[in-house]
């Protein structure tokens, strides 16, 4: 259908068929434009692909099978579980491929023109793609969003070889789990693969350069996660500075300042994205990078080209979250058609790590509101008193929340809502309107959470910071 | 393909802003569906799709000042849903030479994006709405220093704190903007007085009696019964069927009537019937009706609210006696019907005067003091309620 160097001309390029990039091409067809989205992979992106829905995949498989190691407790015995975790893995790449299958299913249905490839961005808001099926395709938009996406960093040192060094990549490629292995990093990605790993019954070190795991959670609940973790054998190293790894026969050796070294059959690197911007514009674009490679993009994620927008992980200063990439999608496609909008308040979007325990939090940590000037009142309930959670036997985890002080001492608006243990990342919903509304604490414990549920921890923790809580004090 | 262009507006009319677009490009569109809103100095009109297929390009923004005549948009007639590739602003440039719009087109993305920031009114979260209204104080008020203008809590909290609302600033539709200019232009401009006259309405016990639909099924209200009367009085009061304007008298040997309508939250139309003169009361009550039609699907052009020579303004609620409306420049006159009421009368029956349930109804005259006074007003209010008396309904309807 393409005449080479042809000028196609769009409403809309995006580039990137990400979770931001193919958000924003079905809003933006829903809302009548006339769309181009040129993606060089997969439609769908990391979160698809490489991301977020595989690694829910291979953490729900370590349930399954924690579950059957408990299920002496329920009466149920079970002999001879066997793992085969090739079959994970090909059940992963089934869900992925229908998942794929149905967001190339709604972008054709809403017409959006895909263009095989690697897009650079040049002026006046041209598109041209560079290599794959449809290189030479040169589109022109009125407008184009940029949505390029992240790749894995990696460490100096750690040359990634899918054998000893892996990136969540090729991690989630695996077809079989090693006996050993290290994660570096223990951020949200970290966690995730440590909590499975040990599930999977490999024996996990985790290091970390800061002081704790889990930098940007809640202390509280961190420390909820790391109790866990090393009570399932997990080793935990915090504060390290890691210097490069020797490979050996059987394994490579994690050398570090002052420690001695891990060893360990696979590394898994997780430390962070880096935004997928080398290469991606080309000159007079009028775009700003900033020294990390990311876009600069204010509220309505409006680069320094008024024609040209950013959304997702390639977006500087904003959390890498699937999540975050769709709702930035919708300003943007809001912000391009001239209807009011609501920037995205980052402060308070939806955070949510799948390990065992589970993570979910919204709005400010109790540091951070401290750190802003904020004198706060906190209540905690642990899941142990829960009637659900001791019929499921999962009572390991606790939810905290973080209300303003007023001056006469009670709490006043909610600021923040964290969560740790079984199935928080389902239960964040309400805390997440707690924030997002600004109720006050009274506002929130007046309405009612069902029984027996797990979310009636929330709604104690509610009352109890309300002034007087009835199983709680 | 079919252009869709702007069409005449109205004689003098030459160009209009579009307001609105009911359609997106890429949607379906009948035949004489509203396809977009134009906006000119006399009316806001809903233009009706000349064509049924997809709406395939906009070629006028909204807020693009267009020429008569101007293409502003393309609808594919085929039928499918697909959306023209190239780009509307494209297309415009090369393809609408002199009909082109005023202002540079633009394409269905607004070119430059503009955003509202420190807006009033953002309310995102119903707790700050509950606030707000627990503590009287209107969302409008409020400036919201949230991302986006979002009203915060502490926003909402600090104008509570400060008290209720006790004003709301509104901003006029462009119809009370219109009826505003107006009514200050011909206060301002023409010295106003004003007689009233209670006139019989027996007449209209006649219409009752023979159904208040015309032989060809349009309502009979009292308003075209009264205004028969007046049209036709006006032939013995000529300097009432008049322009006033450069110190100089104009009279008209046709008579045009306007008719004051009420448009809700836009101000005043004043519609009009030309040529009424030889109307009968058939005819008259059709042509109001075909513009009270128009008016009410807003398809009122310029043309239809031009060229008026007298103004009738009729009573909208049953127990207003009259009113004192205010001329419609450049005319002399506006007539004041009040409300037909069933209302106790004195008449003589052999010699004895006795109380009699009778019909009246209240007719008054605004007018230009520079070209008639009280005493020709009431003559001519007079003459109305003479010929309404001896109009034959039976006959006209």
């Amino acid at each position: 259908m393409t005449v080479a160097n042809e000028v196609q001309k769009f409403d809309v390029v995006i580039i990137g068929g990400g979770p931001g990039g193919y958000a924003a091409a079905l809003y933006g067809a829903a809302a009548g434009l006339n769309i181009a989205l040129i993606e060089r992979d997969k439609v769908g992106g990391t979160c698809l692909h490489r991301g977020c829905v595989p690694a829910k995949e291979f953490l729900e498989t370590a349930h399954v099978r924690r579950t059957l190691e408990h299920s002496a407790d329920f009466g149920i015995s079970t002999t001879g579980v066997k793992v085969d975790f090739a079959v994970s893995q090909a059940r992963k790449n089934e869900i992925v491929d229908r998942l794929y299958k149905g967001v190339s299913g709604l972008l054709k249905g809403r017409k959006v023109t895909i263009f095989a490839g690697t897009a650079r961005l040049d002026a006046n808001q041209i598109v041209t793609v560079l290599d794959g099926a449809d290189a030479g395709v040169v589109a022109e938009g009125t407008n184009v969003i940029i949505a390029a996406g992240s790749i894995p960093r990696t460490l100096p040192g750690f040359e990634v070889d899918a054998k000893y060094v892996l990136t969540s990549d090729e991690f989630l490629d695996l077809d079989k789990l090693p006996a050993t292995a290290a994660v570096i990093g223990g951020g949200a990605i970290g966690c995730e693969f440590a909590s499975m790993l040990a599930d999977m019954g490999t024996k996990v070190t985790i290091l970390e350069g800061l002081p704790s795991i889990l930098a940007g959670c809640d202390s509280e609940v961190a420390t909820v996660v790391q109790r866990a973790f090393k009570k399932r054998g997990i080793e935990i190293q915090t504060g390290v500075k890691i210097t490069g790894h020797t490979p050996g026969k059987k394994g490579t050796a994690v050398n570090m300042e002052g420690a001695e070294d891990v060893n360990v059959e696979m590394v898994v690197l997780s430390v962070g994205r880096s935004p997928r911007t080398q290469g991606l514009l080309g000159e007079g674009t009028g775009v700003e990078i900033n020294d990390r490679g990311f876009v600069v993009a204010d509220g309505y994620m409006r680069t320094s080209n008024p024609h040209v927008f950013a959304v997702g992980d390639v977006v500087a200063g904003t959390p890498q979250l699937a999540h975050v990439a769709f709702a930035e999608a919708v300003v943007t496609i809001k912000t391009i058609i001239g209807e009011a909008v609501v920037p995205v308040d980052y402060d308070r979007v939806p955070w949510a790590i799948y390990s065992n325990p589970e993570v979910a939090f919204c709005g400010l940590t109790e540091a951070a509101a401290k750190e802003r000037g904020y004198e706060v009142v906190v209540k905690k309930d642990p899941f142990g008193g829960n009637s659900r959670a001791q019929i499921i036997g999962d009572t390991e985890g606790v939810v905290k929340i973080i209300a303003e002080k007023r001056a006469d001492g009670s709490a006043g608006q909610i600021l923040g809502v964290h969560m740790a243990g079984p199935w928080v990342t389902e239960q964040l919903g309400a805390g997440y309107f707690a924030v997002n509304w600004e109720a006050t604490a009274e506002e929130a414990a007046a309405l009612i959470q069902p029984h027996p549920s797990l979310s009636e921890t929330f709604g104690e923790t509610l009352l109890a910071l309300a002034g007087r809580g009835i199983h709680v004090g | 393909m079919a252009d869709v262009t702007l069409p005449s507006l109205g004689e003098s009319v030459t160009e209009g802003i579009i307001t609105q677009w009911f359609k997106k490009v890429g949607d379906a569109v009948a035949r004489d569906e509203p396809l977009f809103e134009v906006s000119t100095d006399k009316v806001d009109s809903e233009m009706p799709s000349p064509a049924a297929g997809v709406l395939t390009q906009i070629l006028a923004e909204e807020g693009d000042t267009v020429q008569t005549g101007a293409r502003v948009a393309v609808i594919d007639e085929s039928g499918v849903a697909a959306v023209a590739n190239d780009s509307p602003a494209g297309g415009a440039a090369t393809e609408a030479p002199s009909a082109a719009p005023t202002s540079p087109t633009a394409s269905a993305p607004r070119a430059e994006v503009t955003v509202n920031t420190g807006a009033t009114g953002v309310v995102v979260s119903p707790v700050v709405r509950r606030i707000l209204m627990d503590g009287g104080v209107e969302a409008s008020t409020v400036t919201g220093t949230g991302a986006g203008g979002a009203i915060t809590r502490r926003d909402a909290e600090r104008a509570v704190a400060q008290g209720p609302t006790e004003e709301v600033v509104l901003a006029l539709s462009n119809g009370q903007r219109r009826m505003g200019q107006h009514m200050s232009v011909s206060v301002l401009s023409a010295p106003h007085g004003f007689a009233a006259v209670e006139v019989d309405a027996r007449v209209l016990d006649d219409v009752d009696a023979l159904g208040r639909e015309t032989a060809d099924g349009f309502a009979i209200t009292d308003e075209s019964v009264i205004t028969i009367a007046a049209v036709r009085a006006l032939a013995e009061f000529e300097f009432l069927n008049a322009t006033f304007a450069d110190d100089q008298l104009t009279l008209h040997r046709t008579i045009s009537v306007g008719f004051t309508r009420h448009v809700d939250e836009d101000g005043m139309l004043v519609p009009v019937v030309h040529a009424a003169a030889g109307l009968t009361l058939r005819a008259l009550a059709r042509r109001t009706a075909e513009l009270d039609d128009r008016l009410a699907s807003r398809q009122l052009n310029a043309d239809d609210l031009m060229g008026g020579t007298f103004t009738v303004a009729s009573a909208t609620t049953a127990h207003t006696l009259w009113t004192e409306p205010i001329i419609i420049q450049p005319e002399v006159a506006v007539l004041s019907i009040g409300a037909v009421r069933q209302v106790p009368v004195v008449v003589v029956r052999d010699g004895v005067a006795v109380v009699e349930v009778g019909r009246r109804v209240i007719l008054g005259l605004s007018f230009d003091h520079r070209v008639c006074d009280i005493a020709a007003a009431a003559k001519y209010l007079e003459r109305v309620g003479e010929l309404l008396a001896g109009l034959d309904v039976a006959s006209e309807r």
